[in-house]
């Protein structure tokens, strides 16, 4: 009982503060002259609304690094442009690690497939400190359907109607990339994000869709959907049924995952700070079940191999676009 | 029957209750600073609640989000700032009757229908909820778009200005809607290659503009007129006349408003604007609507109240979050170790029925808060403009930028608020611009994603019985109106001139 009081005036104070700093106005007052970083509140950009993934992703690690570091890092949302916002408020920020933000590969290697040239964020820009974790796609159809792999679609006789979570997003790639190299006829219907196209889905309003698996993951599992397929290079932990897309015969490997970013050009000793401080974190029971709760998979690699495989999976998914002619968007 | 009322004892544990009172109580105050959402504010405090005990800390962050129903409503009567869509409705007839100094039984009204409007949601919740889940799954595309195109149609007949007026103002509104990145193709639409509109224009930033500033606007310039401050304010508890007056629209609120409420994404704006539309048609006055119709609250604001309840029922059931808000109960109940969906009732009754019986006492004690509360908060009124319209405008620019972090929201906040007040000048109500604002987008997707999955047949709309049944609703609607006006025009040569009368009341 004793326990349950101070954590209710915890929270009631804690919400007070909280409250009271949300609007996240803080004086930017430039770059620090040299002191221990971070000798301020850090300014964490999340490019999404509060609620999903990405958004909580952020929220789980600047809690770490608030406990890690002694300083606030506050998450700010600023959605929009599947990141762009976000990204370009970190582009603009003074390099002295002030201004941070966990940002998705899907911004880098899938959105340049589908917006005009201009408007493409590129990954040179920004310092990347490092990963943190995969977040899978899954091919899902209501259980009241007969299919059960990629393979019974083919047999299906009737064109395939697939939800996505909107246009020039993973899910989107990984479904067409699937349909049309399987030679399946079929018919793109995107929603508005994973929620209404899993609603479609369950009303069996669409005959399959692509799904991040935490969405998905509740109702494979009481048996309302059945998972046809996921798109990892190797199974997943979550859903260790599921064959890949690989193992059906189709070369079919899409996946987000999310990275530490920083302004081009921060030192690296601010670098070196937010990185072992991640690490810390990701040592962490609370991070470690946070991850299995919604069906993440850590992927805790360098900045430089983030790069790496940006540069690979960008080459790599123009080329499947342009090899099976797939339109994502007014890419031109 | 027996975790049903287990689910009382648990609510009823000195802990949970001051949870579920801490809940409400940073709801209402969110909810009257326009800007900050319910979800904004979960997300905030996800990191601490998720330090206690599971059920006290779902308790609490479903408190802040009805409890923001109940204080959207204040803003929305006493400076016409509308927070969310489903109080767009309340402005029209909450706004006038403050203007005529009874923004204390607006508010008292409201505080009821809210208070009735979410125990019948949750009656109904606790006896159906599965049931009801599985209705919302029947709703697809195609039965969205009828449901849109409908509302667009009810639009027309709200607030009081003449229907022409309205449906030019809806037609812009509509046209907004296309603002932003093409979510099918991608491409660009009246984007002027900005990155800061490709995802189209906020809600909140178009209707804090169009109503919130448009309104200081408009004061100002009529500074020198006669005293904007009403006489008396202090009648906060309504009459018994009307409560007898706004009883049976309570009543259809909350029906109205727990069906709507259970689909996903828009279902709280129809159900506001379809109870306020369905009281102005069964009225025997329909033209006290806009102008101060006690029902034209009431209906409104019972209905988005119990539309928020019933957005429980898919999160609950189905493990589908019905907006923002839901997705951050979402997120908290795995954090919790908790996975929403149709084994949460059979795994963990105590939490299910603990957080469905915590409404109960959580609307009882927003309905015992906001009642002494409104006194206080009509005094507001009372507050010069010269004083009360530079701390509004400093709220609203506040609010806006905390929604989205963006300076360039303010700005379009305030192109709005010169639309807003230019069209208040030439007698357009920016209301139904607002609702067609925010049916347009639903109504455009829907048509074209139920096309792609009709192959491009359209008979699918009327072949569907949902769908079809909407769709002949509509067109009794559409027609109704006509054939009555030519009947009438038969039956007296000699029409009234409304209009000036119109023009008396409005000033």
């Amino acid at each position: 009982m004793r326990k349950q009081t101070l954590s209710l005036a915890a929270v009631a104070s804690t919400a007070a503060l909280a409250l009271s700093a949300c609007g996240g106005v803080s004086t930017t007052t430039g770059g620090d002259d040299g002191g221990e970083y971070p000798s301020r509140s850090v300014e964490m950009y999340v490019g999404a609304d509060p609620g999903g993934s990405s958004d909580l992703i952020s929220r789980q690690i600047a809690t770490g690094l608030t406990e890690e570091l002694g300083e606030t890092f506050s998450v700010l949302n600023r959605s929009g442009s599947n990141g762009a916002l976000a990204a370009a408020e970190v582009q603009q920020a003074e390099p002295d690690g002030n201004v941070i933000s966990v940002q998705n590969a899907s911004l880098f290697a899938i959105t340049p497939l589908a917006v005009a040239e201009d408007e493409v964020t590129n990954i040179d820009d920004f310092d990347v400190v490092g990963g943190v974790s995969r977040d899978d796609y899954v091919l899902v159809t209501n259980a009241e359907n007969p299919w059960k792999s990629i393979d019974d679609l083919k047999g299906a006789g009737k064109k395939i109607t697939y939800g996505t979570t909107g246009v020039g997003t993973g899910a989107q790639l990984a479904c067409a990339l699937t349909y049309e190299s399987g030679a399946i006829d079929s018919e793109a219907v995107p929603f508005d994000g994973g929620a209404p196209a899993l609603t479609a889905l369950l009303g069996n309003q669409v005959d399959t869709a692509c799904l991040q698996t935490g969405e998905a993951i509740e109702n494979i599992e009481n048996g309302k959907l059945t998972a046809l397929s996921v798109f990892a290079p190797e199974r997943i932990e979550f859903l260790p049924d599921v064959p890949t897309a690989t193992e059906q015969g189709l070369d079919v490997e899409v996946y987000q995952y999310r990275f530490m970013t920083t302004p081009k050009g921060t030192p690296q000793d601010v670098k070196d700070t937010i990185w072992e401080a991640m690490q810390a974190t990701f040592e962490t029971e609370d991070y470690q079940a946070f991850n299995e709760q919604n069906s993440l998979t850590p992927m805790e690699i360098p900045g430089d191999e983030v790069v790496d495989a940006l540069e690979s999976d960008k080459q790599r998914y123009a080329d499947l676009v342009e090899e099976y002619d797939i339109d994502l968007g007014d890419a031109s | 029957m027996d975790a049903f009322l287990d689910g009382f004892s648990v609510v009823t544990q000195p802990g949970n209750l001051l949870y579920c009172l801490i809940g409400v109580l940073i709801g209402m105050l969110i909810g009257v600073l326009p800007g900050l959402g319910p979800a904004a504010t979960m997300a905030i405090l996800l990191p601490i609640v998720v330090t206690v005990d599971p059920v006290a800390a779902v308790i609490m962050l479903a408190g802040i989000y009805y409890g923001a129903q109940y204080g959207g409503t204040i803003t929305s009567v006493l400076l016409r700032l509308p927070g969310e869509a489903s109080s767009v409705v309340t402005v029209f007839d909450g706004f006038a009757l403050a203007k005529q100094g009874k923004a204390g039984t607006a508010l008292g009204i409201a505080a009821v229908g809210s208070f009735v409007g979410a125990t019948v949601s949750i009656v109904a919740l606790s006896l159906t909820a599965p049931i009801v889940a599985g209705w919302a799954l029947d709703f697809g595309p195609a039965e969205y778009a009828a449901l849109a195109l409908l509302g667009v149609l009810l639009i027309a007949t709200i607030g009081s200005g003449h229907p022409v007026k309205a449906l030019i103002a809806a037609s812009i509104g509509l046209l907004l809607a296309t603002v932003g990145r093409d979510s099918f193709n991608n491409s660009q639409r009246f984007t002027f290659d900005s990155l800061q509109l490709a995802d189209g224009l906020d809600f909140v930033v178009v209707a804090m503009g169009l109503f919130g500033v448009g309104e200081i606007l408009y004061n100002l310039e009529e500074r020198h007129g006669k005293v904007h401050v009403p006489a008396a304010v202090a009648n906060i508890w309504p009459s018994r006349k009307e409560l007898k007056q706004a009883t049976p629209a309570i009543g259809r609120g909350s029906l109205i408003g727990f069906f709507l409420g259970v689909l996903p994404g828009g279902g709280a704006v129809m159900a506001s604007l379809a109870a306020y539309a369905t009281e102005k048609r069964v009225s025997k006055t329909p033209e006290r609507f806009g102008r101060g119709a006690i029902e034209g609250v009431a209906a409104p604001e019972t209905a988005n109240n119990a539309a928020a309840t019933s957005s429980f029922i898919p999160l609950l059931t189905l493990g589908i979050p019905a907006n923002a808000s839901m997705g951050m109960l979402f997120a908290a109940l795995l954090v919790l170790g908790i996975t929403p969906g149709p084994q949460l009732l059979e795994e963990r009754p105590d939490l299910f029925w603990g957080v469905v019986n915590s409404m109960y006492i959580g609307n009882l004690l927003l309905l015992v808060l906001s009642l002494p509360l409104v006194g206080i908060f009509v005094r507001i009124l009372r507050v010069r403009p010269a004083i009360l319209a530079p701390i509004t405008a400093l709220i609203t620019i506040l609010g806006v930028y905390t929604i989205n972090n963006s300076v360039f929201d303010i700005f379009v906040m305030i192109a709005f608020g010169i639309l807003g007040y230019l069209m208040k000048k030439v007698g357009f109500e920016p209301g139904p611009m607002v609702l067609a604002f925010v049916l347009g987008a639903l109504l455009e997707n829907n048509v074209r994603r139920a096309l792609l999955i009709f192959e491009g047949d359209p008979t699918g709309f009327v072949t569907r019985p949902i769908s079809g049944t909407i769709l002949a609703l509509f067109l009794v609607a559409a027609v109704f109106p006509v054939v009555q006006a030519v009947r009438r025009r038969r039956a007296a040569t000699t029409v009234p001139d409304e209009t000036t009368q119109r023009e008396d009341v409005l000033r």
